[in-house]
């Protein structure tokens, strides 16, 4: 029985794939049309220094983002993922700065307390929004504050700093002009990309979210999978927190407010639909491109701060727009 | 679970600074605080709370808000602390209009009201008929010292751009207008001005695209030290030692930068104590009735290295 279905969702995979490659050639056209506007209309942006910059503006968002699409196209939604990346940026910063160990100690120690503090932020968020059976909109809406209470609490609302030199180094290290923490950021979308398309996990993440009764008739433990997009989306945002401390060198309680509404918006923008089931982290990719392009772009052509947001705003309607077109012509 | 209990103790103990009956009559001040996540804010209610058991002749009752925009629970606050009776409100409006009103309540039941951190507006006192001092630092003077440091560092017609705090923030736009204030009298070209929300990612990622548009910038004034950090760690990863920083609070991660010239100076407007000196000042006016008059100036200091 349960093989049954998975060949048969296995077999829908390759219509998906088409429609994918549809949906992200639209995206990469409209991130096309940007590069070509801000090359013609400003001096710098196609500059190697700039383009680094643009690398490193988007890594966060797109690490938060690889773990939104899973969260998403099951049909839900994280909003807890700013605070939780706060809280395991304080969880860790507070590891890293313990005295009596050396720097490759001290890292190591921050990297699994930044990364056990999402994981377990992520686990809650899923298990408790499964077992009842509750909108993930609003368990995580409590999430996000008590991450961002328990980040404060447990920093005493004070920056931490003072980290080992190594950290900083891997922060702001390059390779042929690529930060590595971007490299970071790629190989997670690199993975996300070839479990959602190629083990029964992904497949089930996508038939959840199509049709979540379906998925349990075929005798599948929907609760686990729901579970497990939500502790993925919490990983990611502990490791959001670690390149945060790299790049920043300091932990801050109040990081990440709103970070959010960007990662959203780059799964949304990506074409992932909010109501789950369709989409794909190569989308997601593109979507950060986008937001990240279109906030250093609109700077460099000199934009006011407040055209700058009405602009951002404007992106995110147009393109939920066309995704509903997309979605519609697919469907005939 | 263990997040959940303190949660809970956070809730309960938010509850009973608002609900103890007022037991002995020590005179009792209602401390009304910005966002106490803001490590400026918790610090200043760390001192209060140390004033409060040092002197031991009042009770304090302190509250503070979830974010800086969060004007509605300030007004309860004081509506709050009305119905409690308390001998004195002191008080940093998160808003210097619409904390007005209810503080005018608050008076003409009889309270002492202290305003420090941020002025009221003084056309919203004239408008209500209000006439209360202030206690406070002056952002824009203390924003002008951290710019004249600049100024004299870089000499005329020097290339600076501003990080601003929140647009709409009193605070933030005293010390923009202060940064003006040392462009203009030090004759700086001011090449670009931008918001970083207070908050130092955002303020990395703005200033090194700002750094792109004008890799001719000599000189940065950010409006609080986080948005500084942002700014020097920006700096770093282009590579570029030449170019000086500023800064606002002197929190205490921006120490080693100061000390290594990363940054140039930043401002001190001992925040720590400012609480608690606004709180000697009510108490003052409490025991001897004679009120406070205009702008009671509390210290700011340049910080640079040694």
């Amino acid at each position: 029985m349960t093989t049954e279905t998975l060949s048969e969702t296995a077999a829908a995979a390759p219509k998906f794939s088409i429609r994918t490659v549809l949906h992200n050639a639209g995206i990469g056209l409209a991130l096309l049309a940007l590069i070509v506007f801000f090359s013609l209309f400003t001096e710098h942006f196609l500059t190697p220094n700039n383009i680094t910059n643009i690398l490193t503006q988007i890594t966060i968002n797109l690490v938060l983002a690889v773990g939104m699409t899973f969260v998403i196209l099951i049909g839900g939604i994280d909003l807890s993922v700013g605070s939780v990346m706060a809280f395991a940026a304080v969880v860790a910063g507070k590891a890293i700065t313990l005295p009596g160990f050396g720097p490759a100690e001290a890292i190591a120690l921050a990297v699994v307390a930044a990364t056990l503090t999402g994981v377990f932020c992520g686990f809650l968020n899923g298990a408790i929004s499964a077992y009842w059976s509750l909108p993930s909109f609003i368990i995580t809406l409590g999430m996000l504050n008590i991450a961002r209470g328990a980040a404060l609490q447990v920093s005493e609302a004070q920056t931490i700093y003072s980290f080992p030199f190594a950290f900083e180094e891997f922060g702001s290290a390059m390779i042929y002009g690529v930060p590595v923490v971007f490299l970071v950021a790629l190989v997670l979308v690199f993975i996300a990309w070839f479990v959602l398309n190629f083990t029964v996990f992904g497949r089930l993440i996508y038939g959840i979210g199509n049709n979540e009764e379906a998925v349990r008739l075929a005798g599948h433990s929907v609760a686990r999978y729901k579970i497990a997009a939500f502790t993925i989306c919490g990983l990611t945002a502990g490791i959001a927190a670690v390149v945060y401390m790299a790049r920043l060198n300091i932990s801050s309680p109040i990081a990440g407010i709103g970070f959010e509404l960007n990662a959203i918006a780059a799964v949304i923008i990506g074409g992932t639909s909010l109501s789950g089931g369709r989409g794909s982290v190569i989308g997601t990719l593109l979507g950060a491109f986008i937001i990240g392009v279109l906030a250093n772009g609109l700077i460099l052509i000199g934009l006011s701060d407040f055209m700058r947001q009405m602009i951002t705003g404007v992106v995110i309607i147009v393109a939920v727009i066309l995704d509903y077109y997309r979605a519609k012509y697919a469907a005939k | 679970m263990k997040l959940l209990k303190i949660a809970v103790a956070a809730a309960t103990g938010l509850a009973l600074l608002g609900g103890t009956a007022l037991a002995d009559d020590k005179p009792v001040v209602g401390l009304i605080m910005k966002s106490l996540a803001n490590e400026f804010f918790q610090n200043m209610m760390v001192g209060a709370e140390e004033h409060q058991k040092r002197r031991g002749d009042y009770e304090l009752k302190a509250v503070g808000m979830q974010n800086e925009t969060d004007f509605e629970s300030q007004i309860n606050a004081v509506e709050n602390f009305i119905t409690q009776g308390v001998d004195a409100i002191v008080v940093a409006p998160a808003d210097s209009r619409a904390m007005v009103r209810p503080l005018k309540k608050a008076m003409e039941a009889g309270i002492v009201v202290v305003n420090f951190d941020v002025a009221l507006d003084e056309e919203a006192k004239k408008q209500q008929g209000v006439e209360l001092a202030f206690v406070g630092p002056d952002n824009r003077g203390g924003a002008k010292l951290a710019g004249d440091a600049l100024g004299k560092k870089l000499g005329e017609g020097g290339n600076v751009v501003i990080i601003e705090g929140n647009p709409g923030a009193d605070n933030a736009t005293q010390r923009r207008l202060g940064f003006e204030d040392s462009v203009a009298e030090y004759k700086l070209d001011l090449l670009d001005s931008r918001t970083a929300h207070w908050e130092t990612e955002e303020a990395n990622q703005v200033f090194a695209t700002m750094l792109t548009a004008h890799p001719d910038i000599q000189g940065v004034m950010a409006a609080n030290d986080s948005m500084a950090i942002g700014v020097v760690k920006a700096l770093e990863s282009a590579g570029r030692t030449d170019i000086e920083v500023v800064g606002f609070d002197n929190i205490p991660a921006v120490g080693p930068m100061i000390e290594d010239g990363r940054m140039l100076a930043t401002v001190d407007q001992f925040g720590t104590d400012m609480a608690a000196n606004a709180i000697d000042m009510a108490l003052d006016v409490v025991s001897t009735g004679e009120q406070l008059q205009g702008w009671v100036k509390t210290p700011i200091e340049l910080v640079t290295a040694k």
